[in-house]
Protein backbone atom coordinates (compact mmCIF):
# COMPACT_ATOMS: atom_id res chain seq x y z
CA UNK A 1 0.00 0.00 0.00
CA UNK A 2 2.91 2.39 1.17
CA UNK A 3 6.12 1.97 0.41
CA UNK A 4 7.94 2.11 3.37
CA UNK A 5 11.46 1.32 2.64
CA UNK A 6 11.45 4.04 -0.08
CA UNK A 7 10.04 6.32 2.76
CA UNK A 8 12.70 5.25 4.78
CA UNK A 9 15.49 5.85 2.46
CA UNK A 10 14.01 9.48 1.08
CA UNK A 11 14.21 10.35 4.97
CA UNK A 12 17.54 8.61 5.30
CA UNK A 13 19.24 10.91 2.50
CA UNK A 14 17.57 13.98 3.07
CA UNK A 15 18.71 14.14 7.00
CA UNK A 16 22.47 13.18 5.96
CA UNK A 17 22.33 15.63 3.08
CA UNK A 18 20.78 18.37 5.28
CA UNK A 19 23.00 18.20 7.86
CA UNK A 20 25.78 17.60 5.65
CA UNK A 21 25.52 20.95 4.32
CA UNK A 22 24.59 22.22 7.29
CA UNK A 23 27.18 21.08 8.73
CA UNK A 24 29.86 22.33 6.52
CA UNK A 25 28.24 25.85 5.92
CA UNK A 26 28.41 26.50 10.26
CA UNK A 27 32.30 25.35 10.23
CA UNK A 28 32.97 27.60 7.73
CA UNK A 29 31.27 30.57 9.11
CA UNK A 30 32.76 29.23 12.90
CA UNK A 31 36.66 29.07 11.14
CA UNK A 32 36.40 32.42 9.39
CA UNK A 33 35.14 33.92 13.01
CA UNK A 34 38.94 32.34 14.77
CA UNK A 35 40.55 35.04 15.93
CA UNK A 36 38.68 37.80 15.92
CA UNK A 37 37.80 39.22 19.25
CA UNK A 38 35.50 41.92 20.35
CA UNK A 39 35.33 44.39 23.35
CA UNK A 40 33.34 45.06 25.99
CA UNK A 41 30.46 45.82 23.92
CA UNK A 42 30.37 43.76 21.76
CA UNK A 43 31.89 45.39 19.08
CA UNK A 44 34.02 43.61 16.88
CA UNK A 45 37.67 45.12 17.55
CA UNK A 46 39.73 42.72 14.47
CA UNK A 47 39.23 40.38 12.24
CA UNK A 48 42.72 40.22 9.75
CA UNK A 49 45.85 39.79 11.33
CA UNK A 50 44.94 37.62 14.15
CA UNK A 51 43.38 34.72 11.83
CA UNK A 52 45.64 31.48 11.29
CA UNK A 53 45.91 31.05 7.79
CA UNK A 54 44.79 27.41 8.26
CA UNK A 55 41.54 28.47 9.74
CA UNK A 56 40.95 30.94 6.58
CA UNK A 57 42.06 27.79 4.41
CA UNK A 58 39.53 25.45 6.18
CA UNK A 59 37.08 27.67 6.18
CA UNK A 60 36.92 28.34 2.43
CA UNK A 61 37.46 24.53 1.86
CA UNK A 62 33.82 23.99 3.62
CA UNK A 63 32.33 27.02 1.81
CA UNK A 64 33.98 25.54 -1.47
CA UNK A 65 32.07 22.22 -0.79
CA UNK A 66 28.66 23.66 0.27
CA UNK A 67 28.93 24.50 -3.26
CA UNK A 68 29.95 21.65 -4.69
CA UNK A 69 26.54 20.18 -2.72
CA UNK A 70 24.47 22.90 -4.34
CA UNK A 71 25.90 22.51 -7.55
CA UNK A 72 24.71 18.82 -7.01
CA UNK A 73 21.78 20.05 -6.36
CA UNK A 74 21.69 21.10 -9.67
CA UNK A 75 22.36 17.94 -11.34
CA UNK A 76 19.90 16.40 -9.71
CA UNK A 77 17.20 18.80 -11.46
CA UNK A 78 18.03 19.74 -14.49
CA UNK A 79 17.02 15.81 -16.49
CA UNK A 80 18.98 16.92 -19.27
CA UNK A 81 22.23 16.64 -16.93
CA UNK A 82 21.20 13.10 -15.44
CA UNK A 83 19.99 11.66 -18.51
CA UNK A 84 16.52 11.24 -17.14
CA UNK B 1 -21.90 22.73 -27.58
CA UNK B 2 -18.54 24.27 -29.80
CA UNK B 3 -15.66 21.28 -29.15
CA UNK B 4 -12.93 23.91 -29.64
CA UNK B 5 -14.31 26.33 -27.16
CA UNK B 6 -14.29 24.72 -24.32
CA UNK B 7 -11.04 23.20 -25.09
CA UNK B 8 -9.67 27.38 -25.12
CA UNK B 9 -11.92 27.82 -21.62
CA UNK B 10 -9.48 24.88 -20.03
CA UNK B 11 -6.89 26.07 -21.61
CA UNK B 12 -7.46 29.88 -19.96
CA UNK B 13 -8.68 28.36 -16.74
CA UNK B 14 -5.40 26.28 -16.40
CA UNK B 15 -3.07 29.36 -16.92
CA UNK B 16 -5.23 31.06 -14.26
CA UNK B 17 -4.49 27.81 -11.55
CA UNK B 18 -0.98 28.29 -12.97
CA UNK B 19 -0.51 31.22 -11.97
CA UNK B 20 -2.12 30.57 -8.15
CA UNK B 21 0.11 27.96 -8.04
CA UNK B 22 2.96 30.49 -8.51
CA UNK B 23 2.00 33.32 -6.32
CA UNK B 24 0.49 30.75 -4.11
CA UNK B 25 4.10 29.07 -3.55
CA UNK B 26 6.66 32.09 -3.57
CA UNK B 27 6.38 31.38 0.19
CA UNK B 28 8.52 27.64 0.35
CA UNK B 29 11.24 29.64 -1.16
CA UNK B 30 11.43 32.86 -0.19
CA UNK B 31 10.19 33.18 3.01
CA UNK B 32 12.88 32.14 4.98
CA UNK B 33 15.53 35.03 3.23
CA UNK B 34 13.04 37.56 3.18
CA UNK B 35 12.44 37.02 7.18
CA UNK B 36 16.03 37.33 7.54
CA UNK B 37 17.07 39.73 5.36
CA UNK B 38 19.17 37.45 2.82
CA UNK B 39 17.27 39.09 0.40
CA UNK B 40 15.14 42.36 -0.21
CA UNK B 41 11.66 40.76 -0.70
CA UNK B 42 11.21 42.56 -4.46
CA UNK B 43 14.96 40.89 -5.28
CA UNK B 44 13.57 37.16 -3.77
CA UNK B 45 10.77 37.15 -5.82
CA UNK B 46 12.22 38.22 -8.68
CA UNK B 47 15.13 35.52 -8.41
CA UNK B 48 12.34 33.19 -7.82
CA UNK B 49 9.82 34.06 -10.76
CA UNK B 50 12.81 33.79 -12.98
CA UNK B 51 14.18 30.32 -11.27
CA UNK B 52 10.69 29.00 -12.01
CA UNK B 53 10.28 30.33 -15.44
CA UNK B 54 13.64 28.64 -16.55
CA UNK B 55 12.77 25.60 -14.49
CA UNK B 56 9.49 25.16 -16.58
CA UNK B 57 11.62 24.80 -19.59
CA UNK B 58 14.05 22.15 -18.15
CA UNK B 59 11.90 19.01 -17.85
CA UNK B 60 8.42 17.54 -19.54
CA UNK B 61 9.01 14.09 -17.59
CA UNK B 62 5.77 15.19 -14.55
CA UNK B 63 3.85 16.21 -17.59
CA UNK B 64 3.58 13.36 -19.36
CA UNK B 65 2.61 11.54 -16.43
CA UNK B 66 0.22 13.94 -14.99
CA UNK B 67 -3.05 12.33 -16.53
CA UNK B 68 -2.23 8.87 -15.18
CA UNK B 69 -2.67 7.33 -11.97
CA UNK B 70 -6.01 8.96 -9.96
CA UNK B 71 -8.31 9.30 -11.92
CA UNK B 72 -8.75 5.62 -13.85
CA UNK B 73 -8.78 6.22 -17.41
CA UNK B 74 -8.33 4.50 -21.05
CA UNK B 75 -9.32 1.04 -22.26
CA UNK B 76 -12.34 0.10 -20.35
CA UNK B 77 -12.43 2.70 -17.86
CA UNK B 78 -13.60 6.00 -18.22
CA UNK B 79 -13.17 9.20 -20.46
CA UNK B 80 -12.15 12.18 -18.74
CA UNK B 81 -13.94 14.91 -20.70
CA UNK B 82 -12.95 18.61 -21.27
CA UNK B 83 -15.95 19.72 -18.61
CA UNK B 84 -14.66 17.70 -15.81
CA UNK B 85 -11.23 19.22 -16.13
CA UNK B 86 -12.91 22.40 -16.18
CA UNK B 87 -15.12 22.20 -13.61
CA UNK B 88 -11.95 20.51 -11.55
CA UNK B 89 -9.67 23.43 -12.44
CA UNK B 90 -12.57 25.87 -11.13
CA UNK B 91 -12.63 23.98 -7.95
CA UNK B 92 -8.72 24.12 -7.28
CA UNK B 93 -8.43 27.82 -8.45
CA UNK B 94 -11.04 28.63 -5.49
CA UNK B 95 -9.40 26.75 -2.80
CA UNK B 96 -5.92 28.29 -4.21
CA UNK B 97 -7.63 31.75 -3.42
CA UNK B 98 -9.30 31.11 0.10
CA UNK B 99 -6.28 29.56 1.79
CA UNK B 100 -4.09 32.49 0.08
CA UNK B 101 -6.73 34.95 1.18
CA UNK B 102 -6.40 33.21 5.19
CA UNK B 103 -2.50 32.94 4.25
CA UNK B 104 -2.11 29.46 4.67
CA UNK B 105 0.53 27.67 2.61
CA UNK B 106 -1.59 24.39 1.17
CA UNK B 107 -0.39 22.49 -1.61
CA UNK B 108 -0.90 23.65 -5.29
CA UNK B 109 -0.97 19.65 -6.09
CA UNK B 110 -3.59 18.83 -3.66
CA UNK B 111 -6.45 21.32 -4.56
CA UNK B 112 -5.57 20.21 -8.34
CA UNK B 113 -5.99 16.57 -7.38
CA UNK B 114 -9.18 17.40 -5.35
CA UNK B 115 -10.52 19.69 -7.83
CA UNK B 116 -10.44 16.85 -10.17
CA UNK B 117 -11.77 14.19 -8.20
CA UNK B 118 -14.72 16.17 -7.00
CA UNK B 119 -15.54 16.45 -11.23
CA UNK B 120 -14.97 12.90 -11.75
CA UNK B 121 -16.71 11.94 -8.46
CA UNK B 122 -19.76 14.15 -9.73
CA UNK B 123 -19.38 13.42 -13.97
CA UNK B 124 -18.66 9.54 -13.67
CA UNK B 125 -19.45 8.44 -10.54
CA UNK B 126 -17.37 6.71 -7.16
CA UNK B 127 -15.92 3.86 -9.49
CA UNK B 128 -13.83 6.55 -11.33
CA UNK B 129 -11.83 7.01 -8.37
CA UNK B 130 -8.91 4.80 -7.29
CA UNK B 131 -9.07 5.46 -3.24
CA UNK B 132 -6.46 3.43 -2.65
CA UNK B 133 -3.97 5.30 -5.13
CA UNK B 134 -5.53 8.42 -3.50
CA UNK B 135 -4.40 7.47 0.12
CA UNK B 136 -0.99 5.96 -0.69
CA UNK B 137 -0.04 8.87 -2.90
CA UNK B 138 -1.83 12.16 -1.59
CA UNK B 139 -2.86 11.53 1.76
CA UNK B 140 -0.29 9.37 3.94
CA UNK B 141 3.00 11.50 1.86
CA UNK B 142 0.98 14.63 2.95
CA UNK B 143 1.09 13.42 6.58
CA UNK B 144 4.71 12.08 6.40
CA UNK B 145 5.80 15.30 4.57
CA UNK B 146 5.87 17.35 7.40
CA UNK B 147 6.69 15.36 10.03
CA UNK B 148 10.33 14.35 7.85
CA UNK B 149 10.82 17.98 6.91
CA UNK B 150 10.57 18.70 10.61
CA UNK B 151 13.03 16.25 11.29
CA UNK B 152 15.61 16.96 9.05
CA UNK B 153 15.56 20.72 9.77
CA UNK B 154 15.63 20.08 13.56
CA UNK B 155 18.59 18.28 13.01
CA UNK B 156 20.12 20.42 10.61
CA UNK B 157 19.77 23.78 12.76
CA UNK B 158 20.38 21.87 16.42
CA UNK B 159 23.61 20.99 14.07
CA UNK B 160 24.68 24.45 12.73
CA UNK B 161 23.92 26.12 16.17
CA UNK B 162 25.89 23.85 17.92
CA UNK B 163 28.86 24.33 15.58
CA UNK B 164 28.69 27.93 15.52
CA UNK B 165 28.72 28.40 19.33
CA UNK B 166 31.27 30.53 20.35
CA UNK B 167 32.66 30.61 24.44
CA UNK B 168 33.77 33.84 24.20
CA UNK B 169 31.95 36.71 22.49
CA UNK B 170 29.03 37.12 20.54
CA UNK B 171 28.42 34.30 18.27
CA UNK B 172 28.50 35.46 14.42
CA UNK B 173 25.66 34.10 12.49
CA UNK B 174 25.61 36.51 9.70
CA UNK B 175 27.45 34.46 7.06
CA UNK B 176 24.33 32.21 6.27
CA UNK B 177 22.38 35.10 4.90
CA UNK B 178 24.86 34.17 1.88
CA UNK B 179 23.97 30.64 2.17
CA UNK B 180 19.92 31.15 2.28
CA UNK B 181 20.35 33.09 -1.12
CA UNK B 182 21.71 29.41 -3.02
CA UNK B 183 20.00 26.76 -0.60
CA UNK B 184 16.12 29.10 -1.65
CA UNK B 185 16.90 29.03 -5.13
CA UNK B 186 17.82 25.71 -5.43
CA UNK B 187 14.33 25.29 -3.63
CA UNK B 188 12.92 27.69 -6.26
CA UNK B 189 14.35 25.70 -9.21
CA UNK B 190 12.94 22.66 -8.30
CA UNK B 191 9.81 24.31 -8.11
CA UNK B 192 9.85 25.61 -11.66
CA UNK B 193 10.71 21.84 -12.89
CA UNK B 194 8.11 20.13 -11.08
CA UNK B 195 4.74 22.53 -10.63
CA UNK B 196 4.60 24.12 -14.27
CA UNK B 197 4.52 20.87 -15.27
CA UNK B 198 1.10 20.43 -13.68
CA UNK B 199 -1.00 22.71 -16.01
CA UNK B 200 1.41 21.56 -19.10
CA UNK B 201 -0.44 18.03 -18.30
CA UNK B 202 -3.09 19.23 -17.78
CA UNK B 203 -3.55 21.17 -21.16
CA UNK B 204 -1.84 18.67 -23.05
CA UNK B 205 -4.57 16.41 -21.60
CA UNK B 206 -7.49 18.98 -22.68
CA UNK B 207 -5.79 18.90 -26.26
CA UNK B 208 -5.28 15.28 -26.71
CA UNK B 209 -9.48 14.81 -25.85
CA UNK B 210 -10.13 17.45 -28.51
CA UNK B 211 -8.31 15.58 -30.95
CA UNK B 212 -6.11 18.51 -31.66
CA UNK B 213 -2.92 16.18 -30.83
CA UNK B 214 -1.42 13.23 -31.23
CA UNK B 215 -2.70 10.71 -28.15
CA UNK B 216 0.69 10.31 -26.21
CA UNK B 217 2.63 13.14 -27.47
CA UNK B 218 3.85 15.31 -25.00
CA UNK B 219 3.05 19.06 -24.17
CA UNK B 220 3.87 21.21 -27.10
CA UNK B 221 6.27 24.25 -27.21
CA UNK B 222 3.60 27.04 -26.78
CA UNK B 223 2.04 25.16 -23.59
CA UNK B 224 5.39 25.05 -21.64
CA UNK B 225 6.33 28.43 -22.87
CA UNK B 226 2.87 29.88 -21.70
CA UNK B 227 2.65 27.96 -18.47
CA UNK B 228 6.26 29.08 -17.56
CA UNK B 229 4.86 32.51 -18.06
CA UNK B 230 1.85 32.21 -15.81
CA UNK B 231 3.77 30.28 -12.91
CA UNK B 232 6.48 33.02 -13.30
CA UNK B 233 4.48 35.95 -13.48
CA UNK B 234 2.28 34.24 -10.52
CA UNK B 235 5.78 33.51 -8.42
CA UNK B 236 6.68 37.41 -9.26
CA UNK B 237 3.60 38.85 -8.01
CA UNK B 238 4.57 36.61 -4.47
CA UNK B 239 2.16 35.21 -2.52
CA UNK B 240 2.55 38.01 0.36
CA UNK B 241 0.43 36.72 3.11
CA UNK B 242 1.71 33.34 2.99
CA UNK B 243 5.43 34.46 2.99
CA UNK B 244 3.89 36.80 5.87
CA UNK B 245 2.84 33.26 7.52
CA UNK B 246 6.18 31.67 6.70
CA UNK B 247 8.18 33.89 7.37
CA UNK B 248 6.73 35.07 10.82
CA UNK B 249 3.66 33.47 11.48
CA UNK B 250 4.87 30.17 12.29
CA UNK B 251 7.94 30.80 14.37
CA UNK B 252 10.80 33.77 14.14
CA UNK B 253 13.38 32.91 11.48
CA UNK B 254 17.72 33.66 12.35
CA UNK B 255 20.12 33.19 9.51
CA UNK B 256 21.18 30.16 10.51
CA UNK B 257 17.64 28.41 11.39
CA UNK B 258 16.78 29.65 7.99
CA UNK B 259 19.50 28.39 6.14
CA UNK B 260 19.11 25.26 7.65
CA UNK B 261 15.80 24.54 7.18
CA UNK B 262 15.62 25.69 3.42
CA UNK B 263 18.57 23.09 3.35
CA UNK B 264 16.64 20.80 4.59
CA UNK B 265 13.63 21.59 2.33
CA UNK B 266 16.03 21.31 -0.58
CA UNK B 267 17.17 18.06 0.80
CA UNK B 268 13.76 16.98 1.31
CA UNK B 269 12.28 17.51 -2.32
CA UNK B 270 15.23 16.58 -3.96
CA UNK B 271 15.76 13.00 -2.16
CA UNK B 272 12.02 12.30 -2.85
CA UNK B 273 11.51 13.20 -6.65
CA UNK B 274 14.56 11.06 -7.18
CA UNK B 275 14.50 8.14 -4.69
CA UNK B 276 10.56 7.74 -5.66
CA UNK B 277 8.39 9.11 -2.96
CA UNK B 278 6.72 12.29 -4.06
CA UNK B 279 6.13 14.84 -1.50
CA UNK B 280 4.49 17.89 -1.70
CA UNK B 281 6.59 21.11 -1.57
CA UNK B 282 4.93 23.36 0.62
CA UNK B 283 3.89 20.44 2.97
CA UNK B 284 7.90 20.16 3.33
CA UNK B 285 8.55 23.87 3.38
CA UNK B 286 6.53 24.32 6.38
CA UNK B 287 7.73 21.39 7.94
CA UNK B 288 10.98 22.74 7.71
CA UNK B 289 10.31 25.85 8.92
CA UNK B 290 8.44 24.44 12.22
CA UNK B 291 11.11 21.99 12.55
CA UNK B 292 14.43 24.65 12.43
CA UNK B 293 12.10 26.25 15.02
CA UNK B 294 12.10 23.66 17.56
CA UNK B 295 15.58 23.38 16.91
CA UNK B 296 16.83 27.18 17.97
CA UNK B 297 17.77 27.87 21.48
CA UNK B 298 15.24 30.69 22.61
CA UNK B 299 12.63 30.53 19.89
CA UNK B 300 9.33 29.25 19.98
CA UNK B 301 7.03 27.62 17.65
CA UNK B 302 2.93 28.71 17.22
CA UNK B 303 1.56 26.05 17.37
CA UNK B 304 -2.14 27.87 17.18
CA UNK B 305 -0.94 29.33 13.63
CA UNK B 306 0.64 25.02 12.83
CA UNK B 307 -2.93 23.79 13.92
CA UNK B 308 -4.38 26.25 11.51
CA UNK B 309 -2.13 25.31 8.27
CA UNK B 310 -3.08 21.27 9.37
CA UNK B 311 -6.90 22.16 9.13
CA UNK B 312 -6.29 23.61 5.86
CA UNK B 313 -4.41 20.99 4.59
CA UNK B 314 -6.80 18.07 5.47
CA UNK B 315 -9.20 20.55 4.09
CA UNK B 316 -7.88 21.01 1.00
CA UNK B 317 -8.77 17.68 -0.49
CA UNK B 318 -12.39 17.25 0.22
CA UNK B 319 -12.63 21.47 -0.53
CA UNK B 320 -11.45 21.57 -4.17
CA UNK B 321 -13.18 18.37 -4.40
CA UNK B 322 -16.58 20.11 -3.13
CA UNK B 323 -15.98 22.73 -4.97
CA UNK B 324 -15.12 20.86 -8.27
CA UNK B 325 -18.25 18.54 -7.89
CA UNK B 326 -20.89 21.18 -7.63
CA UNK B 327 -18.90 23.02 -10.73
CA UNK B 328 -19.26 19.74 -12.64
CA UNK B 329 -22.88 18.95 -11.63
CA UNK B 330 -23.85 22.51 -13.32
CA UNK B 331 -21.86 21.98 -16.34
CA UNK B 332 -23.93 18.73 -17.32
CA UNK B 333 -26.54 21.10 -17.82
CA UNK B 334 -25.00 21.44 -21.30
CA UNK B 335 -23.52 24.75 -22.81
CA UNK B 336 -25.45 27.02 -21.00
CA UNK B 337 -24.08 25.46 -17.33
CA UNK B 338 -20.46 25.62 -18.59
CA UNK B 339 -20.86 29.33 -19.24
CA UNK B 340 -22.72 29.59 -15.74
CA UNK B 341 -19.60 28.27 -13.89
CA UNK B 342 -17.13 30.32 -16.02
CA UNK B 343 -19.43 33.53 -14.62
CA UNK B 344 -19.70 31.72 -11.23
CA UNK B 345 -15.40 31.17 -11.06
CA UNK B 346 -14.80 34.79 -12.62
CA UNK B 347 -17.13 35.76 -9.91
CA UNK B 348 -14.86 34.55 -6.58
CA UNK B 349 -11.67 35.19 -8.37
CA UNK B 350 -12.67 38.96 -7.98
CA UNK B 351 -14.57 38.72 -5.14
CA UNK B 352 -11.85 37.63 -3.26
CA UNK B 353 -9.09 40.12 -4.95
CA UNK B 354 -11.86 42.86 -3.52
CA UNK B 355 -11.74 41.34 -0.18
CA UNK B 356 -8.13 40.84 -0.07
CA UNK B 357 -7.97 44.63 -1.06
CA UNK B 358 -9.22 45.53 2.64
CA UNK B 359 -6.49 44.55 4.07
CA UNK B 360 -3.87 44.63 1.60
CA UNK B 361 -0.25 42.86 2.17
CA UNK B 362 2.36 43.37 0.39
CA UNK B 363 6.17 43.34 -0.62
CA UNK B 364 6.68 46.36 2.23
CA UNK B 365 4.40 45.17 4.94
CA UNK B 366 4.82 41.30 4.69
CA UNK B 367 7.37 40.94 7.39
CA UNK B 368 9.31 42.78 9.56
CA UNK B 369 12.83 42.30 8.71
CA UNK B 370 15.49 40.54 11.12
CA UNK B 371 17.40 43.44 10.30
CA UNK B 372 16.18 45.83 12.71
CA UNK B 373 17.26 43.41 15.17
CA UNK B 374 21.26 43.91 14.31
CA UNK B 375 20.36 47.91 14.92
CA UNK B 376 19.11 47.33 18.19
CA UNK B 377 22.27 47.70 20.89
CA UNK B 378 22.85 45.60 23.32
CA UNK B 379 22.52 45.98 27.19
CA UNK B 380 26.12 46.92 27.78
CA UNK B 381 25.93 49.36 24.85
CA UNK B 382 22.68 51.29 26.12
CA UNK B 383 24.04 51.48 29.33
CA UNK B 384 27.27 53.14 28.21
CA UNK B 385 25.72 55.41 25.67
CA UNK B 386 23.10 56.45 28.99
CA UNK B 387 26.07 57.50 30.81
CA UNK B 388 27.60 59.32 28.00
CA UNK B 389 24.63 61.31 27.73
CA UNK B 390 24.86 61.93 31.65
CA UNK B 391 28.44 63.25 31.46
CA UNK B 392 27.54 65.53 29.08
Amino acid sequence: MIDWMAFLIVAGASLLAACLVSALFALGVRLLAVGTEYDDEGRKVSVTGIRPQAATVAGSICFGLCGLAVLFGVYLIVPALHGG
Amino acid sequence: MDFAFIVVLVVLLALVFDFTNGFHDTANAMATPIATGAMKPKVAVTVAAVLNLVGAFLSTEVARTVSGGIVREGEGGVQISPEMIFAGLIGAITWNLITWLRGLPSSSSHALFGGLIGAAVVGIGTQSIDFAVVLSKVILPALLAPVIAGTVAFAATKLAYAITRRSAGPNERGGFRTGQIFTSSLVALAHGTNDAQKTMGVITLVLIAGGFQAVGSGPQFWVIAVCALAIALGTYMGGWRIIRTMGSGLTEVKPAQGFAAEASTASTILASSHLGFALSTTQVASGSVIGSGLGRRGSSVRWNMVGKITVGWLLTLPAAAAVGGVAALIARLGPAGVIIDAFLGLAVIVFIYVWSRRHQVGAGNAIEIDQAGRAVRGRKATAKARKARQNA
